[in-house]
């Protein structure tokens, strides 16, 4: 599968290479060549994409780091300052507490609502199945103004439960289109057998259904965590007190306060911060890729 | 007992989920009528301000999504489909980068190379060609959100395209080659024919999902200078928490919600998603 792109670079990459050497072996030399442009471009688009990163780590590791990237006077100091600092370790426990929260509420309503969709055929499935995929697209920008509203009514404001409950709402449609396929592919029969061995309807799902589907509530809980934890808008807006506040918004306080911007500690902050999510994409990427596209690509 | 269980608690289950979607809809239904009517509607539909932000949430849509994310990631999925490739997990790895990390260290990373004077890296690696360093943020805010935007959305687009293109068949594109068709020719003739379709779904859930992008931008830029990057996403924000006008900040919602709708439900048909 070769294509335009990689004859366009050539077209580029060929002068500065082998300037003027066109007779012998051209087949092979323009095959060489393409093969170069093909490596020249991808490089260069990974570049584009690592390279914003240089910053934050340099800077994470430089003891007096500025908004520039430069070779660092290397020391983990900025490291050690985030966990002694008055503010930051308070940032990272918000965090967890509330996509942990998230992660086990979403976990646990899409492990019943996705068995309850994949085994029972109620009237209204249909519909409910599209009804879940198409909340899927609503942006939270559209829906966070009510939600504020509502959460005030609740008296959920400015609250953790308040925020967990509307985080693992976001997350809670995927997940449970992510669980329901993995309960579909797991064959009825097993369950059956189960029943005629004297197992209820309830103790055959959790001792057949839910260990053949713990590959499926790892994705779903990972995903929800990485969505959870990255989140900007709905704790910017729900939460009002600086103390509830998780790293997103303590980033954000911190980057656009008034005060001297302590840029050794907020990159350190920021490396902290987006450990977890490629830590947990590297050794699962498949597995969280597949999960993500779930439902986005079928047919 | 086991089924009243499934039955009661599944739909209890549905219950906390459905309350808080429906609820929504039901918060901003009631909070217009019963104060000011279509007055909001009308006063947005207006006004400058709001037209304007659609206006560059379109452009926003168009260069970042449609045309940056698409012609990026295309490129991205066909280098690293080719089989001659080596180093795909490598290359592929730093691509989906942008996508995993949180979007504020995203926008936090492009603060820095976007920073203005000689030192900021963009303006360092445009020195490289000659062009004088200039406050990137400040002169040209629109490009440089478009362009993070861009970078942030390649990987999508790749595993997207990297999929289909995959699941054209090799002996279609072998027996063009025996006819003698070239890279570029069997691009154009067959591979891209075959992945419209994914292609296409693509676009729509890329302009949905950029509709909405709201911290990558207000972090690096808050909407300004002046109004200058304020896309719709941030104009609800700001008149409904900085000037607390909820009502105006709803009914920009609901507008942009059933724009998204309309698009959601073009692209639930168009999928043929199984249920």
């Amino acid at each position: 599968m070769t294509l335009d792109a990689s004859t366009r670079s050539n077209a580029t990459s060929e002068p500065p290479q082998r300037p003027g050497n066109t007779s012998a072996g051209s087949g092979a030399l323009a095959a060489g060549l393409r093969r170069a442009g093909v490596y020249i471009v991808i490089g260069l688009l990974s570049l584009f994409c690592v390279v914003p990163f240089a910053w934050v780590l340099l800077a994470s590791l430089d003891r007096h780091a500025n908004l520039y990237a430069k070779p660092p006077a290397l020391s983990a100091d900025n490291f050690i300052r985030f966990f002694h600092d008055a503010t930051t370790p308070r940032l990272l426990f918000n965090s967890l507490l509330i996509s942990i929260g998230a992660t086990l509420l979403t976990l646990l309503l899409s492990v019943f609502g996705g068995y309850a969709l994949s085994r029972f055929h109620f009237p209204g499935r249909k519909t409910l199945m599209f009804g879940i995929l198409l909340v899927r697209v609503v942006p939270a920008t559209a829906t966070i103004v009510p939600l504020y509203l509502m959460m005030i009514q609740l008296h959920l404001n400015n609250t953790y439960v308040g925020i967990i409950l509307v985080e693992a709402a976001y997350q809670l449609p995927l997940v449970l289109w992510l669980m329901k396929g993995f309960f579909d592919a797991i064959p009825l029969e097993l369950e059956e057998a189960a029943w005629t061995d004297g197992c209820s309807r309830i103790a055959g799902a959790v001792r057949i259904v839910i260990p053949l589907s713990r590959p499926g509530m790892g994705a779903g809980a990972l995903l929800t965590f990485i969505n959870v934890w990255g989140d900007f808008l709905t704790p910017l807006v729900l939460l009002t007190s600086p103390e509830k506040y998780p790293i997103s918004i303590g980033l954000f306080q911190a980057f656009s306060g008034h005060n001297q911007i302590d840029w050794g500690l907020l990159t350190a902050t920021a490396v902290l911060y987006m450990v977890p999510t490629v830590v947990l994409y590297l050794f699962s990427r498949r597995y969280l890729l597949q999960a993500t596209f779930t439902g986005a690509l079928k047919g | 007992m086991a089924l009243i269980l499934v039955f009661v608690v599944a739909p209890v289950g549905y219950a906390v989920w459905l309350s808080l979607t429906n609820k929504t809809l039901i918060g901003f239904e009631a909070q217009t009528p019963r104060f000011v009517g279509a007055d909001n509607y009308r006063q947005l539909l207006t006004s400058a301000d709001f037209l304007q932000s659609m206006g560059r949430t379109g452009q926003f849509i168009f260069f970042s999504a449609i045309v940056g994310q698409f012609v990026l990631g295309m490129l991205a999925a066909v280098l690293l489909t080719k089989s001659t490739v080596r180093g795909k997990v490598l290359f592929g790895g730093a691509i989906l980068l942008p996508m995993v990390v949180p979007e504020v260290v995203a926008s936090l990373a492009w603060a820095s190379m976007l920073a203005p004077g000689q030192l900021g890296t963009v303006n360092r690696t445009l020195g490289l060609v000659g062009v004088p360093p200039t406050a990137l943020l400040q002169e040209h805010p629109m490009a440089a959100i478009i362009v993070v935007n861009t970078w942030r959305g390649i990987a999508f687009a790749m595993i997207m395209f990297q999929a289909a293109i995959e699941g054209v068949p090799d002996d279609l594109i072998e027996a063009a080659r025996i006819d003698g068709a070239k890279s570029r020719q069997v691009f154009r003739y067959i591979t891209l024919p075959l992945i419209r379709g994914p292609v296409f779904l693509f676009l729509l859930l890329t302009t949905i999902t950029t509709a909405s992008v709201f911290g990558l931008v207000y972090f690096l830029t808050r909407g300004g200078p002046g109004a200058q990057t304020e896309l719709t996403s941030i104009y609800i924000y700001k008149h409904s928490f900085a000037f607390f006008q909820l009502g105006l900040g709803s009914a920009a919602s609901v507008i942009m919600l059933v724009l998204v709708l309309i698009l959601g439900l073009t692209y639930v048909r168009l999928a043929k998603v199984e249920v």
